[in-house]
């Protein structure tokens, strides 16, 4: 009994590189001693205020939002669009003063995947 | 071969106040363009605009402005020259602005494009001249530009005070 050939296969490979919307960065702004710690508000016009330098008013309407802030140990989640992620962090990496004291922001993980963000493996600690 | 390529971004300074011609200079258009760069873009825009930024022609009674720079940030030039508002010289400041003609690779290829472009402009002249004796110093250039195609050398038609 002559069976059928089944129809050759056709597939499509797709590669995506880079294909995520939003990059995510865990900073932490780094202060001298005796500087009032900024709101979540301050911090975001400080980012702001550091693309604007480098970047101008077009890095200034860059969309980045702070999704989390903890004020104890300054440090914030922040998410940018992929397109400008170079753009975010040579800012930040620029910016030098907060209220005239000198500061440095540094950038603790930084992913596509907002999930990724939660574990630190230099956080781990080995016995 | 490697080389540098620049491109070439012709304007025109446009402005409702006549006293602003006195102060179409190279020094204060390379300024104004300048510090509008450094407005939209920022320290970094400024910096890689300004590697190869010059005013390579000016013609302050037309109005023309030649400006250069290097290929790779032609489009941040571009994109900062509508946020030009004022001229600023002598410690005089006139509102204006730049409409962008042209953008092209070599100087040639924009003077081509200012000899057609000022010949379309001298036509349209033609018609709003309101005078008879600005419509014949008008015809008269247009004479002078139209009949030696070949030697267009006289492109840079002069306005003779007629109104825009």
């Amino acid at each position: 009994m002559a069976r059928a050939e089944p129809p050759a296969a056709s597939f499509e490979r797709r590669v995506l590189r880079s294909a995520a919307e939003y990059h995510y960065l865990r900073v932490r702004l780094e202060l001298p001693d005796g500087v009032t710690r900024p709101t979540v508000a301050q911090f975001k016009q400080l980012v702001v205020s550091a693309l604007r330098e480098l970047h101008g008013e077009v890095g200034a309407a860059l969309p980045v939002d702070v999704l989390t802030y903890e004020e104890k140990t300054v440090s914030a989640i922040l998410r940018v669009i992929s397109s400008g992620l170079v753009r975010l962090w040579s800012a930040l990496t620029l910016l030098g003063f907060y209220q005239n004291r000198r500061c440095a922001f540094r950038v603790l993980q930084t992913s596509p995947f907002l999930l990724a963000l939660a574990g630190n493996s230099r956080d781990l600690v080995l016995d | 071969m490697v080389r540098f390529k620049n491109r070439y971004v012709l304007c025109e300074v446009v402005s409702e106040d006549p006293r602003c011609r006195q102060c179409i200079e190279d020094r204060a258009v390379g300024l104004a363009v300048r510090d509008a760069i450094g407005r939209v873009h920022g320290d970094y825009g400024l910096a890689c605009c300004s590697i190869s930024f010059t005013v390579k022609y000016l013609n302050a009674y037309t109005g023309t402005v030649l400006l250069r720079c290097r290929k790779d940030s032609y489009r941040l030039l571009c994109s900062a020259l509508p946020f030009v508002r004022q001229l600023e010289s002598r410690n005089q400041r006139y509102p204006c602005a730049l409409n962008t003609l042209h953008v092209g690779g070599t100087i040639r290829t924009c003077q081509k494009f200012l000899i057609q472009y000022n010949r379309r402009q001298l036509l349209r002249l033609l018609q709003n001249c309101t005078n008879e004796e600005e419509r014949r110093c008008v015809q008269k250039s247009l004479l002078s530009c139209s009949l030696t195609e070949e030697q267009s050398q006289s492109g840079d038609e002069e306005d003779d005070g007629s109104p825009e």
